[in-house]
């Protein structure tokens, strides 16, 4: 296995900001060090090879950032956190006439497609709008067809009904060519659009904001930006749903939220 | 006037699979007083496994506990335990960084995972150790870390519960020192409290 050092590391990172504009200089560094040695052994290169296969650009460099940063999902991954919404958020938001969402970081739309199903058991879908960002435009477009492979259905069927979803996973998507669609009428509700939380600032205000398992890509700097970002992107009294393991500490926020649920990092803005 | 200056981090690191988790328990026994190091325990756990394992082994010693999270500054004096579903990986700026990338052999937490990023932090590894286990996580990371100058260490596979995880780990390097049934223990604290 080819190991890269962190000086190595720092010289990809420049390079891969001189050739592609995408700076990493704000993600966390022994992930990104794992990452990129991930990448050198599961395409055989070593370190001279990818900086031959940076150099030529667009869609080379392209994936090497891609594969770097996609964030990997499962429909209602932590089964607790979706039961916790609907039991401690969901009538919060159905005092509003309209509702909107915001999954940071969304990927292939996994989580969107959870928060969707739980607004429509809940009779709230029809009044909500999901926004899904992320950086990369291949999984967005992948978020967008909302196909999966069926081998991942048993995984979110199995999450699904752990959450104590109310129906069966199946009752949401059809199968065609061994895949998995999505329904249309649960996409009709979800923009899937291209957002990068290191660089771009907010663009809507929402009642509720989900940021799962992304914060742990940042380092403390660029941490505390993405929480800034997160808290602007608020209203007041909105919910900010964090990763199991991701709670608010060296946020620069503490004080500006208030625990709805500790254990799953569920916050709610209150000044 | 001098600023009382802190002691310098040195980490012991222990990876362990099934068979482990009763080696784990005797090991924070060992700490009855306080220590000039950081000791992480990786231990494979399912990622739905809710076993607090702070609390599960409170009691048991005096040494403070904790199962750290994304960021936490690694402390001499600590015992840290990685929790289920992300890899526990350390930061040269001594600092814990929680990463969710792929399994290593079917694992996240991954041992190798830690002990890798352990050995380019730059960080001192008084030792590291292998415990019982039936996959070939940590076999790697351990030959990193020996490689690097640090003292490594691994159950003798013919007392392991389960022999493989050890025995993947003489096969891939054969200067480990060898934990024997008759004195594990014994060593373990002498590495402990060593300075």
């Amino acid at each position: 296995m080819v190991l890269l050092e962190y000086q190595e590391l720092e010289l990809l990172i420049t390079r891969v900001r001189e050739i592609s504009g995408f700076d990493f200089s704000g993600y966390a560094r022994p992930s990104l060090l794992r990452r990129a040695s991930r990448y050198l052994a599961k395409h055989t290169m070593n370190l001279s090879e990818l900086y031959v296969h940076i150099e030529q650009g667009g869609k080379a460099v392209y994936d090497f950032i891609q594969e770097l940063t996609v964030n990997y999902s499962e429909m209602f991954r932590d089964a607790d956190f979706f039961i916790a919404l609907r039991s401690e958020v969901l009538a919060y938001l159905a005092s509003y006439p309209a509702i909107r969402l915001w999954v940071a970081g969304c990927a292939s739309g996994e989580e969107a497609f959870s928060l969707a199903i739980l607004l429509k058991e809940a009779g709230l879908f029809e009044r909500s709008l999901i926004y899904g960002t992320d950086l990369s435009e291949r999984v967005l477009a992948s978020a967008r067809e909302g196909v999966f492979g069926l081998g991942h259905m048993r995984t979110f069927s199995e999450n699904y009904m752990l959450a104590e979803g109310k129906r069966s996973l199946s009752d949401y998507y059809h199968v065609a060519y061994n895949q998995a669609v999505i329904d249309a009428t649960l996409r009709k509700n979800i923009v899937f659009s291209l957002h990068d939380l290191t660089g771009d600032g907010v663009f809507n205000e929402f009642q509720m904001v989900s940021c799962r398992n992304v914060m742990i890509y940042f380092n403390l700097e660029q941490r505390q930006k993405v929480f800034k970002l997160l808290y602007e992107s608020l209203g007041m009294f909105g919910f900010l749903c964090l990763g199991k393991r991701e709670t608010l500490r060296y946020s620069g926020f503490e004080e500006n939220f208030r625990i709805i649920n500790a254990h799953l990092n569920i916050y709610q803005k209150i000044k | 006037m001098t600023e009382p200056h802190s002691n310098p981090l040195n980490l012991v690191l222990m990876g362990g699979s099934s068979g482990s988790f009763v080696i784990f328990e005797q090991i924070v026994k060992l700490a009855t007083k306080p220590l000039s190091c950081a000791v992480i325990f990786i231990i494979h756990r399912g990622k739905s496994s809710l076993a607090n394992l702070p609390y599960l082994f409170k009691g048991k010693t005096t040494v403070k506990m904790e199962e750290p999270q994304h960021l936490d500054p690694i402390k001499n004096d600590c015992i840290y335990f990685a929790i289920p579903d992300y890899h526990l990986l350390v930061g040269p700026d001594e600092r814990f960084y929680l990463d969710d990338t792929e399994k290593d052999f079917f694992s996240r937490p991954s041992i190798n995972a830690t002990f890798i990023s352990a050995a380019q932090s730059g960080i001192n590894i008084r030792a590291a150790m292998l415990f019982s286990g039936a996959s070939q996580d940590g076999a790697a990371g351990l030959k990193l870390i020996a490689e690097r100058g640090f003292a490594t260490y691994v159950q003798n596979p013919d007392f392991a519960e389960m022999p493989r995880m050890t025995a993947e780990a003489l096969s891939q390097y054969n200067g480990h020192h060898i934990l024997n049934r008759e004195n594990i223990f014994e060593e373990i604290r002498s590495v402990l409290y060593s300075t």
